[in-house]
């Protein structure tokens, strides 16, 4: 089943995109070609899938893991990182987060 | 009818192997310091592995794996010291001695786990008696004791140690195991008697004592043997370090050393002749070093994890007890 997933470009401009199966958010940002570069390839090494999830749905995602946590805190000294920033490739796209909202996240 | 024969000892033969170990755990020779210039990278080929070893401008040396954990490129083919780190000739990231990724120069944001961990395997590196030792274990986990001090390399008032180095094919395990086996002594070297001899075992230490006093030597892990020569209150010492190139293959290396005695003295002679008694050079003596006799076995044997031993063999099987806790996660393996 496809899951929606409603993306905010920088531009501000609205992405209403279809992914299928449990595949990371970041390869769907990437893919989507919505100004997600992810780099590095989900090690949490690059910080370039930085996204803003939606406030009402940040409490249903998995919390942050450590190496996440670093990266965050690392491009913290050069962009906003807010409570409901997330690194997207730490997100897997199950049908619970069908209609998830996020906001494509500044990168150093 | 005959009895029915026990098998397995008469078709162990076909499933021997020469060196059936993994690499040891322990500290081991690398070079010696002389031989390493602060700013220079050299690739060498021991434990079973290519490292590059460098010195940085700080005098630390840094044995490090190949392969640059960016993408790929040999260190130590175009990579270059940058103060105390190596850097990588592909997109010059550099690391420290210890492994860690300390500059990346087109990076905004160093990927968190720099700070973290090191992301390049490098080896415990100490320098001691002039030499550089490295620390090795297969998870990479950090040393588990010091080496020990050794008077005759690191004080005054001894010779300057003669050298000598050679190599043989066989695991480093078998070459040490001739120090408990008294009884080769007498048969492949042709000493008078098989002189007697005790181990004692101590964690990773081992202690011999060959001919009651005449010779103690003191075994450090698998890479360090310091064997003391005594003779009418005259001590020779024998430091030998051997260390795997392969799983197949040893390096031997060793030191001689004793006091500094008057030339001419009596003193002087004795050690001389202990000296040349080690390495089976001295004159008048029928028994034959290890260089004559001991290549001989050791380049054509097999393992045999269940040897055939007699009343008479001594401390083997202990000794290869000791041994084992040199190979963590080989404790039951039957090959060994």
């Amino acid at each position: 089943m496809a899951v929606e997933v409603l993306v905010t470009d920088r531009d501000g401009k609205g992405h209403a995109l279809e992914a299928g199966g449990a595949r990371p958010l970041m390869e769907v940002l990437r893919e989507a070609n919505v100004g997600v570069e992810g780099t590095c390839g989900g090690a949490c090494a690059c910080g370039t899938c930085h996204v803003y999830v939606g406030s009402a749905w940040a409490d249903k995602l998995p919390p942050r893991s450590e190496d996440e946590q670093m990266m965050l805190e690392a491009i913290a000294e050069l962009v906003e990182v807010r409570p409901n920033s997330r690194l997207s490739c730490q997100i897997p796209l199950g049908e619970e987060l069908s209609g998830i909202s996020i906001e494509i996240g500044p990168v150093p | 009818m005959n009895a029915p024969v026990k098998l397995q000892l008469l078709l162990d033969a076909q499933r021997l192997e020469r060196n059936p170990f993994p690499i040891p755990t322990g500290w081991f020779f690398a070079d010696y310091s002389e031989n390493l210039a602060k700013g220079e990278v050299r690739n060498i080929n021991f434990l079973n592995q290519e490292w590059v070893m460098f010195r940085g401008e700080n005098g630390k040396v840094g044995i490090s794996d190949p392969y640059c954990p960016h993408l790929g490129a040999h260190l130590g083919h175009g990579g270059t010291v940058v103060g105390d780190h190596i850097r990588c000739t592909f997109h010059h990231w550099e690391y420290d001695a210890e492994g860690f990724c300390k500059h990346i120069p087109y990076a905004k944001v160093m990927p968190p786990i720099c700070k973290k961990q090191p992301v390049l395997r490098t080896l415990p590196v100490v320098e001691r008696y002039g030499m550089i030792w490295a620390w090795y274990h297969p998870e990479a986990a950090d040393p588990q004791w010091e080496l020990p001090a050794i008077p005759e390399m690191e004080e005054p008032g001894y010779v300057k140690p003669r050298r000598w180095s050679g190599a043989v094919n066989t695991a480093i395990q078998e070459v040490a195991e001739n120090g408990v086996d008294n009884v080769h002594l007498k048969y492949l070297h042709g000493a008078p008697i098989v002189p007697p001899t005790t181990a004692t075992f101590d964690r990773h230490t081992m202690q011999i004592n060959i001919g009651m006093g005449y010779i103690i030597g003191d075994m450090y892990g698998p890479g360090l043997n310091v064997m003391r020569f005594t003779k009418d209150g005259v001590t020779a010492t024998m430091v030998s370090y051997s260390v795997p190139i392969t799983r197949d293959r040893t390096a031997m290396n060793m030191s001689f050393t004793y006091k500094d005695y008057p030339q001419g003295s009596k003193e002087r002679a004795i050690a001389e002749h202990l000296v040349a008694h080690s390495i089976g050079e001295a004159e008048g003596e029928s028994s034959a070093g290890f260089e004559s006799v001991d290549m001989i076995v050791w380049n054509n044997k097999k393992y045999r994890a269940k040897p055939l031993l007699c009343d008479g063999d001594g401390q083997i099987i202990k000794y290869r007890q000791w041994f084992k806790q040199f190979y963590p996660g080989f404790e039951n393996s039957e090959k060994i």
